[in-house]
């Protein structure tokens, strides 16, 4: 087998056990745990789709960020550390009906994808500027729109902070 | 514009600190160390520097002075009187001995190096060294004993004290007798 | 070097575990020295000695230390969690390592060449805060706890002053792959990005304020994500024993300990390939070539070592909210201004 192949493989692998451990895992903080793997598992992927950017990108917000944020959300949550929280399930008939649908449009996606195998000798090309450029023209609205949107949040949270402190 | 003027001062005030903290321990970085290395390089103990105590048992009179004037009572001396017939000598500092010291220790793991002993003794023989590395694998090693005197001698002098004891009390009951004799036949003079 | 090795085994993984291993051996070597420096500087700066027996002035003590870490009991808590106990240290090793993947020694040698070194670099660090996390929550220890909390939110809060100090620097270079950045560099000390880059004299001096700045904050940025005093909060000794590693002990507390320092080269590296003109000389043509190339990184790296050292034996604890004033309230504002300004002069 050729490298990529066997390489592809263990991100794959790591990313379903770890999503599956996300999951199942009776501990809510092995659940947040096992993201960071899960995340890895899909960085090393795009790495494999020679999305450079994205992967690296992936790595910074999920990992650096937004885990980090989730950890300490489960961290700070009161007396975790003795009272041992659990992950159950609930509403079973409402979520399969939506798993089945998301599987559904996964699944048509996958069959009706135009695969394509990329040639032998393939070098790829700097994913960053094109991204930046995309980003500062043809998607210049979109793009600003999130920014107002994240500062929108931000003064939000800003206001909420303050406001609990006066009380 | 108050505020704005501290923000940078503050950020100046910082940045300047820390150069005059570098400048100084830069400065210490090429400065030779003021520490010795012990075990190979040793400081030469001041005259009166107070470390381990010595007894030089031969001017001691046994007068437990130093034993009282201990805090920690870590000084254990045991006398015993010498009889007549025997000269004990007398010290250096020219003290008749009139007591054997059948046992002079020091628990030097109790002591505390005050001094307070070497002060009082008559004869100056209990006196501080300039020895301080004398740690022990077995505490008991750390009780000093500096009674010259050995078992038989000891025996020796408690017999002999015991006899002159028994001796004078046997004066003193013969004495006694004697008098009782005397003052018997006085009354019976009288009487 | 890729294209010799390959040329003398083929495309297989020996090949790329060869070209993986060089950072590893680097660190290993620099650990056993950063320690000794270490020991030996905060020594002399209290007109001390330190280690006197073991080799002359000592230089042996660290491998000393390595053969007592390797024997010691390598104890798990009752009350840990086991196994994310086990794996933490090696996940923050782990973070570290994949740095040195894309950090420049030479001109010829670079673990993985890829185009977007410096912000992988920034990202892939990012699984030490997890790891670090872990460690504190496994170890069910308040201190422990503490320490990991502190630690992360440090490093969350200061990688933002870093990456925007990055910035400053890829706006001039215009690439974000350190090699590339590096060659741009080249030709004497003052082609030196800290010193405005090889562009046009007037040019140069407008962009010399900013580029300074930019350069002190990343320095100071970096010294806060490894956690040294006087950003050492996560380990503050005096207050919470020794941080998210209180309780690990033997080869654990040796990786934990190996991966702060190898993280301290990392920053000083990154700083050194951005500012400092990585391997290049500072002379031009003189004392130039890939193996004066791993000369001149290691020293510039070391030399940003040895300032953190330095600075470590110089200055007290800051307070928690003095660290995160510093951060949000002076190095963010400062680093936008330095943004603005070097975007204004480039473009025009
Ligand atoms: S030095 Fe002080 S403590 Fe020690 S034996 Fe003499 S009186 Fe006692
Ligand atoms: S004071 Fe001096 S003479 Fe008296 S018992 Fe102590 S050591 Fe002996």
């Amino acid at each position: 087998m050729e490298l990529t192949t066997i390489v592809f493989y263990v991100f794959a692998a790591i990313t379903l056990i770890a999503g599956a451990i996300v999951v199942f895992s009776r501990s809510i903080v092995y659940s947040a745990f096992a993201l960071l793997f899960a995340f890895f598992g899909v960085a090393g992927l795009y790495v494999l789709l020679m999305a450079d950017f994205l992967a690296v990108t992936q790595l910074m917000i999920y990992v650096g960020a937004i885990l980090v944020l989730l950890i300490f959300g489960v961290m700070l949550t009161t007396r975790v550390i003795d009272v041992q929280m659990r992950t159950g399930t609930i509403h079973v008939l409402p979520a399969l009906l939506i798993v089945a649908a998301l599987a559904g449009v996964l699944v048509h996606v996958l069959v009706s994808t135009d695969w394509k195998v990329l040639p032998e000798l393939f070098t790829p090309e700097e994913t960053a500027p094109q991204i930046g450029t995309a980003l500062l023209t043809t998607y210049v609205l979109p793009f600003e729109v999130a920014s107002v949107i994240l500062l929108v949040a931000l003064i939000g949270a800003a206001m909420i902070a303050r406001r609990e402190r006066k009380v | 514009m108050e505020a704005v003027r501290t923000y940078f001062r503050d950020i100046w005030k910082a940045l300047s600190s820390i150069a005059v903290g570098l400048n100084v321990t830069i400065r210490h970085l090429v400065r030779p160390a003021v520490t010795i290395q012990y075990p190979d390089v040793k400081l030469k103990m001041p005259e009166r520097a107070r470390n381990r105590l010595y007894v030089n048992i031969d001017d001691c009179i046994g007068c437990d002075q130093c034993a009282l004037a201990c805090p920690v009572d870590c000084i254990t001396i045991e006398t015993i009187k010498a009889t007549p017939d025997q000269d004990l000598g007398v010290t250096s500092t020219g003290h008749k001995k009139r007591l054997h010291v059948p046992r002079f220790d020091i628990d030097i793991a109790k002591c505390c190096y005050c001094g307070l002993c070497v002060y009082p003794c008559p004869t100056e023989c209990i006196v501080m060294t300039d020895v301080y590395e004398f740690s022990e694998f077995d505490r008991h090693n750390l009780i000093y004993q500096f009674s010259a005197m050995k078992p038989d001698q000891i025996d020796d002098a408690k017999a002999k004290l015991k006899k002159a004891e028994e001796e004078a009390a046997a004066k003193k009951a013969a004495a006694a007798a004697a008098a009782e004799e005397k003052k018997k036949s006085e009354q019976s003079k009288q009487g | 070097m890729e294209e010799l090795l390959q040329s003398i085994i083929g495309e297989s993984w020996i090949l790329y575990v060869l070209l993986a291993a060089p950072p590893l051996v680097f660190i290993l070597v620099y650990a056993l020295v950063t320690v000794w420096t270490e020991m030996k500087v905060s020594a002399h700066m209290q007109d001390r000695l330190a280690y006197m027996y073991t080799g002359p002035h000592g230089i042996l003590q660290p491998v000393a230390d390595i053969l007592k870490l390797l024997q010691k009991e390598d104890t798990v808590p009752a009350a840990a969690d086991k196994p994310l106990f086990i794996m933490a240290p090696y996940l923050v090793f782990i973070g570290t390592y994949a740095g040195f993947a894309a950090l420049p020694f030479s001109s010829a040698y670079i673990g993985s060449d890829i185009n977007l070194g410096a912000f992988y670099i920034i990202a892939v660090s990012s699984i030490v805060v997890v790891g670090l996390l872990m460690a504190g929550w496994a170890s069910n220890n308040k201190w422990s706890i503490f320490g990991a909390m502190r630690s992360a939110a440090q490093i969350v809060s200061y990688e933002i002053p870093t990456a925007l100090a990055l910035l400053v620097a890829v706006m001039i270079t215009g690439s974000l792959n350190l090699q590339d950045v590096i060659r741009f560099q080249e030709g004497g000390i003052l082609n030196w990005v800290v010193f405005g880059g090889p562009l046009p004299v007037v040019q140069k001096l407008l962009l010399l304020p900013f580029t300074v700045t930019a350069f002190l904050i990343m320095f100071i940025a970096g010294v806060a994500e490894v956690n040294r005093t006087p950003f050492d909060l996560p380990e503050a000794e005096s207050e919470l024993v020794q941080g998210y590693n209180t309780e690990y002990s033997g080869m654990k507390f040796a990786i934990f300990y190996l991966a702060e320092y190898a993280n301290m080269y990392l920053v000083s590296g990154v700083a050194a390939c951005l500012f400092l003109g990585g391997w290049s000389s500072p002379f031009g043509d003189f004392m130039s070539g890939p193996l004066w190339g791993v000369f001149w990184i290691v020293a510039k790296g070391y030399f940003f070592v040895f300032l953190q050292i330095w600075i470590r034996w110089t200055l007290p604890r800051l307070r928690v909210d003095q660290l995160m004033y510093t951060s949000w309230k002076v190095l963010i504002p400062f680093l936008f201004v330095c943004l603005f300004g070097v975007g204004l002069i480039l473009v025009l």
